[in-house]
């Protein structure tokens, strides 16, 4: 009889083993992804996945990097940047004349270009939606921060600034200044002060000009755009698009194996893995700099604001094994300064390494060996990268020169806090850039925002602040000399370490021709072909 | 309702013990350093009131089926859940009833054979059900069945060149069957085969050595060898007697294990791209979003209530005794 229970038993069994069989079956039907006409974006459709870090659909809101693809592909700005070249704004929706003393910066609208309800994109929308960014009070609102926006005619406007603003029109192309249709907006509880209430309609109808309209948002999941056929400009390649949340190990399986077209986060050792007869591989500085950081306020640590200390851990770092660490396509860069951008400097002009000279600076500055911490956050990568192996790397390079540095990751909402608000003996962060000019650095020098967190106040290094200064006041050609003579003084005398740009590395699948790819908005899903 | 309020609780003091600021976690360097952005962030999220007020102000809120802001994406909360609970619910569903149909019927089978080499396979696989950490065999599963071997698709609920059927419960699969699409039902079902093999493999090791033992306690009582005595056929011995004899510890551990199913998910919805609630709640952890951590919370707590409450009448179903007592 139990051979008859067992049989009956193992047919229970065998039923659930069926159900997966047949759904086995059904993955092979015509409409799945491993469908042979599914590779190379059948039906139109370009499949993008990407690691999301989305907040919002609203352009005037977001101020992440996904929201940036999302806000780029939806609407236009006054100016924008040709390509991946960030050193020269050109026209977008309006044209650009600087006033000598860069305080005025005034806009000419071009004519041609219709929202996707069809009505024309005019200086009252331009006007509002930088008014909007500037009064709802969100994460973009200090791109405009002293700035006035007025319209002065039918076509002009001019954004006047308090202090002389040369980055001002490196600022605009930002997808964070869209421009919305003020109309819609408004129809839907938009307004340009802390009232605004149109960000619900905005994450499910989009408002604007750009080469796509919004189809379907998710922010945990997915973004889904269909063609714009309002769209002023070349119509994009494709009539869909699906922005996709996928992990890096998965977007390396994905654009092999023809289910998604383009995986945008990919870590050095992924695009390394890549089989490259299946997908392409695109490679390249990315805009992020990891720096390490060590705390001049005696109060959090006496070693660490030690002049000598600092110099011995400058010279005992082995800055060209960190980037070899981090794979192909990373650069080291001279300063705090991303090699993409005007006035940064070459890797030859920062700091080296020096083991006896730095041996020699830690004798002299009397340290006895006592442990100094490195805090970083453990939870995130760059660019795919973990800041724990730079960690690791750096804690085994200053033990050669006799330092004790003991690590101490936290998850970055935790680590953050004492980031901020300068807790930190030493800290190993990233600087992403809120726009493509070196005047965005300037938070790294004394007494201002990413100084503080380093204890530098604004009285600690007169020479490096007068420089600073002198930087910010700067026009013209001068400015990248201006930029170079502070990094390499920072570099001298700073609290400051640039480590690294880790790589981008993108991978396409061979039907994808040309990807779009900038610093500012990652890519242009529109101009992907 | 009380156990639903000490839920809400626990889930708030966990949360508020954090060492970490929400605000610092939600904005940017540059606003975050801004006084006026922080001062109005915080009044916004209701973090500028004392924590017990906070926590009444939740209550009273959620009477009215309000589960607050998320402070990263400023949507409803509950209009977020309501999006991926249904994704969950469909995944847990397929690895539970996967699990019951191959965990009991695998138990079964090794107790019915017990000692013999089948029954040792069998508590090996259970045993290595049981063990392996389920990202790790996510990532496994994902690279062998479909990058190599294609026999399934990838990422997502559904292939990104289809469009979801209307939503109706949620469920992919059903609502595709309601809207008579049968190729985004055989592609929702598809895509559910492999994140919830790998949920259920757990559950299918935890049911089959539980089974195993409550029917080896089964096939020696007195009622179950009458039964054989009696000369009644192996079938009906083994559905009328032995399992329905041995169901009341399984429903319990189904219970258990179901609840596991909801933990589970949490990494094996990340690999799979799988925009359920494990997905929802790992977001909302890693940017400290508050309201939404507590509205996963609330709704795990209700499940798992849910679950007890239809484990204690089932208990009732399947053995009359309880209903007696």
């Amino acid at each position: 009889m139990h051979t008859s229970i067992s049989r009956v038993a193992a047919v229970a069994a065998m039923t659930a083993a069926g159900a997966l069989v047949l759904a086995g079956c059904a993955a092979t039907a015509p409409n799945t992804p491993n469908g042979a006409e599914q590779g190379g974006g059948g039906n139109g459709t370009l499949v993008v996945d990407a690691s999301f870090d989305l907040a919002t659909a609203d352009p005037n809101r977001e101020y992440e990097t996904t929201g940036s693809i999302v806000a780029k592909a939806l609407y236009e700005t006054l100016l924008t940047f040709e390509g991946d070249d960030v050193t020269e704004p050109v026209a977008g929706l309006a044209d650009f004349e600087m006033s000598e003393d860069d305080r005025v910066l005034t806009l000419t609208m071009e004519s041609g270009h219709t929202f996707s309800d069809g009505s024309e994109v005019t200086v009252d929308d331009a006007v509002f939606s930088l008014q909007r960014v500037q009064g709802i009070a969100g994460n973009p609102s200090f791109l405009l921060e002293g700035v006035t926006v007025e319209k002065t005619s039918d076509t002009t406007l001019t954004l006047t600034s308090e202090t002389p603003n040369p980055a001002l029109p490196f600022i605009l192309p930002n997808p964070a200044l869209s421009v919305v249709n003020q109309e819609v907006v408004e129809e839907n509880g938009g307004s340009a002060d802390a009232s605004d209430a149109a960000e619900d309609f905005l994450n499910g109808t989009s408002a604007g000009s750009g080469p796509y309209i919004l189809d379907s948002y998710d922010a945990n999941a997915e973004v889904v755009f269909t063609a714009n056929p309002e769209y002023s400009g070349d119509a994009p390649a494709y009539e869909r698009v699906v922005l996709r949340n996928v992990p890096g190990e998965t977007q390396q399986l994905n654009v092999q194996a023809g289910e998604s077209q383009i995986a945008l986060d990919l870590n050095p050792d992924q695009a390394a893995g890549l089989d490259e007869d299946a997908v392409t591989l695109i490679s390249g500085a990315s805009r992020y700099v990891i720096f390490l950081f060590l705390n001049q306020s005696e109060g959090v640590s006496p070693v660490t604001s030690n002049p000598d200390f600092l110099r011995a851990v400058k010279l005992g770092i082995d800055y060209d094994s960190i980037v070899d660490l981090a794979g192909e396509g990373s650069v080291r860069p001279g300063g705090f300064i991303p090699s993409l951008f005007n006035g940064a400097l070459t890797a030859d002009q920062g700091n080296q390494q020096d083991v006896e000279a730095a041996k020699e600076a830690l004798a002299a500055s009397g340290y006895a060996g006592e442990e100094v911490q490195l805090n970083f956050p453990n939870d995130i990568t760059v660019q795919g990268l973990s800041l724990q192996s730079v960690a690791e790397s750096v804690q085994a390079q200053l033990a050669e020169i006799g330092v004790n540095v003991s690590l101490a990751p936290a998850p970055v909402a935790t680590e953050l806090d004492a980031y901020r608000n300068g807790t930190e003996q030493i800290g190993l962060w990233y600087w992403g850039p809120d726009f493509p000019d070196p005047s965005n650095y300037l938070a790294f020098t004394p007494g201002e925002l990413v100084g503080l967190r380093a204890g530098w106040t604004a009285d600690a290094d007169p020479a490096v602040k007068s420089l600073a200064d002198a930087a910010r006041a700067a026009t013209g050609d001068e400015r990248a000399a201006a930029y170079e003579e502070l990094q390499v003084a920072q570099n001298e005398s700073g609290p400051f370490i640039p480590l690294l740009q880790p790589a981008q590395n993108v991978a396409t699948a061979k039907s994808v021709t040309s990807v779009a790819l900038n610093p500012v908005w990652t890519i242009d899903l529109g101009a992907t072909k | 309702m009380l156990l639903l309020v000490g839920v809400t609780l626990v889930t708030f003091v966990l949360t508020n013990l954090v060492p970490a600021d929400p605000v610092q976690a939600s904005l940017g360097e540059q606003a975050a350093a801004n006084p006026e952005i922080v001062e109005a962030f915080r009044e916004r999220a209701g973090l500028d009131q004392p924590l017990p007020v906070q926590y009444v102000t939740f209550l009273g809120n959620l009477v009215q089926g309000d589960l607050g802001t998320s402070q990263q994406t400023r949507q409803a909360v509950s209009a977020e859940l309501g999006r991926a609970v249904p994704a969950t619910i469909e995944l847990a569903l397929g690895a539970i009833v996967v699990s019951a149909i191959l965990g009991v019927g695998l138990g079964m089978i090794a107790a019915l054979k017990r000692r013999s080499a089948v029954d040792q396979i069998i508590r090996l696989v259970s045993t290595i059900g049981i063990s392996i950490p389920s990202f790790w065999l996510a990532l496994i599963v994902y690279y062998v069945f479909f990058f190599q071997l294609r026999l399934f698709p990838g990422s997502g609920r559904l292939s990104a060149i289809l469009t979801p059927p209307p939503t109706v419960t949620g469920l992919y699969t059903v609502d595709s069957l309601i809207a008579g699409d049968m190729v985004a039902f055989s592609d929702a079902l598809a895509h559910l085969v492999l994140p919830a093999s790998v949920l259920a493999l757990y559950t299918i090791g935890l049911l089959t050595r539980f089974a195993r033992s409550a029917v080896l306690e089964v096939l020696d009582q007195d009622y179950v060898r009458t039964a054989r005595a009696k000369g009644l056929p192996g079938r009906a011995v083994l559905l009328g007697y032995v399992l329905r004899g041995s169901l009341v510890p399984i429903i319990t551990v189904m219970g258990i294990a179901f609840g596991s199913l909801l933990s589970g998910t949490v990494l094996v919805e990340n690999v799979f791209s799988w925009n359920g609630i494990g997905q929802y709640s790992y977001n909302a952890a890693t940017r400290l979003d508050l309201p939404a951590i507590m509205g996963v919370g609330l709704v795990v707590g209700v499940v798992y209530i849910l679950l007890n409450l239809l484990v204690d009448v089932l208990y009732g179903v399947i053995d009359p005794r309880v209903r007696v007592a």
